[in-house]
């Protein structure tokens, strides 16, 4: 069976990659395969997104932009015609912003404190090859 | 050393336990675990060598931490406004934080800026930027901290800080303050679209430091940043190692450049963390004054006594707060501070409750300078110095932090030194080894967090988050008027310059005060220095 393949990205300048990493590293140790590519334009994610073939996108916002970048990055998907991607976010994101963005296509957030394991759980379940997977 | 019998002593004198970094800890200690203890040698008086006891003689009696709380968001006079709060409200110093946008030196307008124009710091990006964020600030008596963290842009806007003092007829040997200018940061630390060169990001960084040994007696002007070193992964062990080999690594590369050390090496200054581990965080202050004070004895033999003589801020944990019952927050915070001043600290920041949240609100603002002035004020802590020298748990865990940081050196050491460790990758590694541990440990449940894996509830949050317009308009509107007011040419040749020297070996510095008064943005600035020595790939993964 194919690997999990998960594209993870900073938008803009946000410098903060600890979070992003020990994400990465978790889904690695769960068996997903991991592209980083670092602070990056919403065309260029979603971009490497369709060259990847990747199942999920993995986002990460500390620095207060992600309400400028993640609804540009959902409308790209949308145009590209993958809007099946599942897109996390994970980070310093205010509920009521968690709220608009969950309501235009972010499939779910993972503010700080979220545990890695809730974080490839919820991946393997939506994805469909996890124990207890949702078909999607 | 007694550890077999730290192995069956813990819970309960039961099992093991460890501090935050994995120093075994007993139910008891007693004279038997300080063996070698020799307060003459190990502790010296206050004031005096090996330091360890703190770098002033009275400390907090003859001189109190400055109490310095970070400030920037937005437009610069909106950052302003947030200063001359701070100030009215007891604030003893200023602590300017700018966006990643501008501490990464690049404009405003680009492309990938347009959602951090403002956003968890100031945007600056010219002359008439800084002038409005600093005016009607006393930048002549106020002691002013300029969280430049990445060397690629901290040159350029103290060049901007510089040339704004100058306007205002405030001679550079009176101005008093910070910069962080830190290559780690740049390089380790955070992350950006491309990054400079490691050995080229540390040489900007000595650039400035060379800049002020001549012009700025008073400055600090380098801020070797434990503290982010710690929240981007490290333990207290590794902070404090890593805060003392770069200054070796900047005192290695001033002497190389010919300056003795003792014209430079007393204005070198660190920032540190204060996280949860409250004993550990101050045997961590205590011995790193000690390894500071031991090495630069012996690799630079100052006769200055100042110059091995390690002094710091602190910020009390980010990482340690918590998005979940963020009001927790303003007790962990106050224990934080607590560990500060009893390591001995010369500045303070407590950070903000809702510091997972958002940026402070002025009332998490408040709360947190509130919490120093109960410390000052109410506790009675400042009455006295180092108040737990002696305690036979503080000064064994001093001790084997000591050992432990030391033999951390030797690790950098044997891989030919710090930018190297950097370069290959070693640094990154070790960092995200030891969070990625950490992490786990959160997840198992094995460390507690209250409120986040213990104590949970679903309470919804009841705090009012801080929110702001957007700087980017007003950034875009500035960058226009400067490109229309200047004189192109003379811009040009400006930069030209600038060019020339860093292709060379000349200091940037000079370099950078003529381009921004020649009209150059922040932005244009860096590019010189990304044409030549960027595109550096971070070993992240």
């Amino acid at each position: 069976m194919p690997l999990i393949k998960v594209v993870m990205a900073k938008m803009g300048f946000d410098a903060h990659y600890r979070g992003a990493m020990m994400v990465a590293r978790h889904l690695v140790q769960r068996g997903m395969e991991v592209v980083y590519i670092g602070n990056r334009l919403p065309e260029e994610i979603v971009r490497t997104v369709i060259d990847e073939d990747a199942q999920v996108l993995g986002l990460s916002s500390l620095s207060g932009n992600h309400m400028v970048m993640v609804p540009r990055i959902l409308a790209l998907l949308r145009q590209e015609g993958v809007e099946r991607v599942k897109v996390l976010l994970g980070g310093v994101i205010p509920t009521e912003d968690q709220k608009a963005l969950l309501s235009q296509g972010v499939s779910a957030v993972f503010g700080t404190g979220s545990s890695l394991d809730a974080i490839a759980d919820w991946i393997e379940a939506a994805v469909g090859r996890g124990p207890g997977a949702v078909q999607v | 050393m007694p550890t077999d019998a730290n192995d069956t002593l813990g819970e309960g004198l039961g099992a093991l336990q460890r501090t935050n970094s994995g120093i075994p800890v007993k139910a008891v200690y007693t004279a038997d675990d300080i063996p070698d203890f020799d307060p003459a040698r190990d502790l010296g008086a206050p004031g005096a060598p090996p330091y360890t006891r703190g770098v002033h003689r009275d400390m907090y009696r003859g001189r109190l931490w400055t109490i310095r709380q970070l400030a920037g968001f937005g437009t610069p006079e909106e950052t302003n406004g947030r200063f001359r709060l701070l100030l009215d409200q007891g604030a003893t110093g200023i602590n300017c934080v700018f966006d990643f946008v501008t501490n990464r030196g690049f404009s405003s307008d680009h492309p990938l800026a347009e959602g951090d124009v403002g956003q968890g710091g100031v945007a600056i990006d010219c002359l008439s930027d800084m002038r409005r964020l600093f005016d009607g600030i006393p930048v002549e008596d106020v002691s002013v901290s300029l969280v430049l963290s990445n060397p690629v842009g901290a040159g350029v806007i103290f060049a901007a800080y510089l040339a704004m003092a100058r306007e205002r007829g405030i001679p550079w040997e009176k101005l008093r303050g910070t910069l962080q200018n830190d290559f780690l940061m740049e390089t380790v630390v955070l992350t950006a679209p491309n990054i400079l060169e490691p050995a080229f990001s540390l040489r900007l960084s000595v650039d400035v430091v060379e800049f002020c040994t001549q012009h700025l007696p008073q400055w600090n002007p380098i801020s070797f940043a434990g503290y982010n070193y710690r929240e981007a992964g490290a333990d207290a062990v590794q902070e404090a190692a890593l805060v003392i080999a770069h200054a070796l690594a900047v005192a290695d590369e001033m002497v190389r450049r010919g300056h003795p050390i003792d014209s430079f090496a007393p204005r070198l200054s660190s920032f540190f963390t204060a996280d949860n581990d409250l004993f550990e965080e101050v045997a961590k202050y205590r011995a790193a004054r000690r390894v500071y004070h031991r090495l630069f004895e012996e690799r630079f033999h100052p006769s200055d006594p100042r110059s091995s003589r390690l002094r710091f801020h602190v910020q009390t944990s980010g990482s340690a707060l918590t998005a979940q019952q963020p009001l927790n927050n303003v007790t962990r915070a106050a224990y934080h501070a607590l560990a500060a001043v009893l390591g001995g600290a010369q500045s303070l920041h407590v950070s903000a409750y809702d510091e997972a949240l958002c940026l402070p609100s002025e009332a998490a603002a408040l709360t947190a300078l509130r919490t120093q002035q109960v410390l000052v004020h109410e506790t009675g802590v400042t009455r006295t110095v180092d108040p737990l020298a002696g305690s036979y748990y503080v000064e064994h865990l001093t001790a084997e932090m000591e050992r432990r940081i030391l033999a951390y050196l030797s690790q950098v050491d044997e891989l030919g030194g710090l930018v190297r460790a950097v370069d290959s990758g070693w640094v990154h590694r070790e960092l995200m080894g030891t969070s990625y541990d950490r992490e786990i440990a959160i997840t198992s449940g094995e460390r507690k967090v209250v409120g986040v894996n213990c104590f949970t509830d679903d309470v919804p949050l009841e705090i009012e988050l801080f929110r702001f317009p957007s700087a980017l308009e007003q950034q875009k509107a500035t960058l226009a008027q400067l490109r229309a007011e200047r004189d192109e040419a003379r811009t040009q040749a400006a930069l030209d310059r600038l060019r020339e020297a860093v292709e060379g070996d000349g200091n940037s510095m000079p370099y950078l005060i003529d381009a921004v008064q020649a009209g150059a943005s922040v932005g244009e600035c860096c590019d010189v220095f990304r044409d030549l020595h960027g595109g550096w790939q971070q070993p992240l993964l």
